[in-house]
């Protein structure tokens, strides 16, 4: 499958972070842990190749639209890719299942880390509401956002044939 | 096709020690960054600025149709319920009628009044109107980019408001954008005057919808309903803008404010030249261009003062069938607005 396509449609879901949608204040991190999240099922997605740079680079141009400290959604989103490549090594790919369990603890983790980290920074202990509110709906929404990029990728499979029989990179 | 059968087609595992040795090397680089964040690092700030200067016409592309379709939403809402809202807007023109009249009295009393006492004019301020093209979202900051920058004379430090009352001031000013610190940000702090009595106190943002009420003097008397506006004491804001009303008990006081911080569209930037903004300027001012220049030094788009009878038409300060709200909320009648208008009408 083409490198581009994933890294082209994270980075659509990027820009969608950066948009006046007009969301409450308790909503403002599902959009950032829906990027995150689509990293990780690349990553966990077999014949995928979102490299960990891509995933780096796409996390700081969400901090960099959302105007926070640079390298805290590159963290996180690094973090998720490295936990896609291992929910592979741990067979874990082949089932819908298996994967919205592992993202389940995978984002509950995300949100304590991200958490700590942002309240480290701010030398003070931020509102825990809207991060976990947004690891919830993370976690309700994991399979449309698994089923949409399934769809992507057979689209990008339908037009690059060869590519599904590529190992990862 | 062999892939079609299962997308979760399971892959042979392996471990590679390069791939073990980049993700090393970038997990480093996000801690760099987030220290070097921290601290403020310039370099930083500056590569920021100029890629948020250069993504602001594909964030501003990418806002057009969201905002479009906000509208129609809200439009679809309100012809849901006109005859209602008719009624309301009828009784309020009515209640209205009547404060214009209590207001223009005032008006003359004060005039009146300052004239015996020899009252020197306070500056008008100046505003530039523009549109919210991109949102802030996560832990860290509660922001907006909006699409007037330093060609428009827009500096660090100058407040911003909508229709509704105040929204925040301004933080980074690029070319063509600025960002716009909101009232809830963990960073903001504003100090205010609540009620009649007019007591002192500090509004400070929690990233929640609404701020905190700090530093109230022992025994402070506040209600709920009681009116909040900028004391300007900090030297940056004028005094008597619109923040919000107080909610709560005693202890643990709220304000509750005036304006959507959360579906932000149309907003105006003051500007307000104070020594605080000018002291804290960079020394690199020579360049008209520079962060932070004063909207005088910058040729493109000045401010359109209210003597002037046909201001030239310009992103920044062409008509806006939003600038009737905008001037409600400082208590305006032109281009530019007296500080003491903006009292007045809090009065």
């Amino acid at each position: 499958m083409s490198a581009i396509l994933p890294t082209l449609s994270v980075l659509f879901a990027v820009i969608a972070t950066a948009v006046p949608w007009g969301l409450p204040a308790d909503a403002t991190f599902i959009l950032p842990l829906v990027v995150v999240m689509m990293v990780f099922c690349w990553r966990a997605l077999p014949g995928v190749t979102l490299s960990p740079v891509a995933a780096v680079l796409l996390g700081l141009l969400t901090d960099v639209m959302g105007g926070g400290p640079l390298g805290f959604w590159a963290l996180l989103a690094l973090i998720a890719s490295s936990a896609g490549t291992y929910s592979r090594v741990f067979g874990a790919d082949h089932e819908l299942g298996p994967l919205w369990l592992i993202w389940t603890g995978l984002v509950a983790g995300l949100a304590c880390f991200g958490w700590l980290l942002a309240s480290a920074f701010f030398l003070r202990w931020i509102d825990w509401w809207p991060i976990a509110f947004g690891a919830a709906a993370s976690v309700a929404l994991f399979p449309v956002v698994l089923n949409g990029l399934l769809w992507i990728k057979r689209s990008g499979v339908r037009q690059l044939p060869h590519a599904s029989y590529r190992g990862r990179v | 096709m062999r892939g079609e059968r299962s997308p979760f087609r399971r892959r042979p595992s392996r471990w590679r020690g390069p791939v073990e040795l980049l993700s090393f090397a970038l997990y480093f680089l996000c801690a760099v960054l987030l220290v070097l964040s921290r601290i403020g690092h310039g370099l930083l700030i500056d590569a920021r600025d100029d890629f948020v200067d250069l993504s602001a016409p594909l964030l501003e592309a990418a806002s057009t149709p969201v905002i479009l379709a906000r509208h129609g939403l809200q439009r679809v809402r309100s012809y849901a319920g006109a005859f209602a809202e008719i009624d309301r807007l009828k009784a309020e023109n009515e209640e209205l009628k009547q404060w214009e009249w209590r207001a223009k009295s005032l008006e003359r009393k004060v005039d009146h009044l300052r004239s015996l006492l020899n009252a020197v004019d306070e500056p008008a301020l100046h505003y530039a109107t523009g549109s919210v093209i991109a949102d802030a979202r996560g832990p860290f900051l509660r922001s907006a980019l909006i699409n007037l920058g330093r060609d428009n004379g827009v500096r660090i430090g100058y407040a911003v408001i909508n229709g509704d009352g105040l929204v925040g001031r301004t933080v980074d000013a690029g070319a063509s954008v600025a960002r716009v610190l909101l009232l809830n940000d963990l960073n903001s702090r504003i100090p205010v005057l609540v009620g009649p009595a007019g007591v002192r106190a500090l509004a400070s943002g929690d990233n929640s919808a609404e701020l905190r009420l700090d530093f109230l003097p022992d025994g402070a008397q506040l209600y709920p309903g009681d009116e909040v506006y900028t004391s300007g004491s900090d030297g940056v804001m004028p005094r008597g803008l619109r923040v919000g009303v107080v909610k709560g008990t005693s202890g643990a006081y709220k304000v509750k404010p005036h304006a959507e911080l959360s579906s932000l569209d149309a907003v105006s930037v003051l500007f307000f030249d104070t020594p605080a903004l000018t002291a804290t300027d960079p020394p690199s001012l020579a360049d008209p261009r520079a962060l932070s220049a004063t909207p005088e030094a910058t040729p493109a788009a000045q401010p359109a003062p209210a003597a002037q009878p046909a201001p030239r038409p310009t992103a920044a300060n062409e008509p806006n069938p939003l600038d009737s709200a905008l001037k409600q909320a400082v208590g305006v009648s032109s281009g530019a607005v007296s500080t003491d208008e903006a009292q007045a009408v809090q009065q």
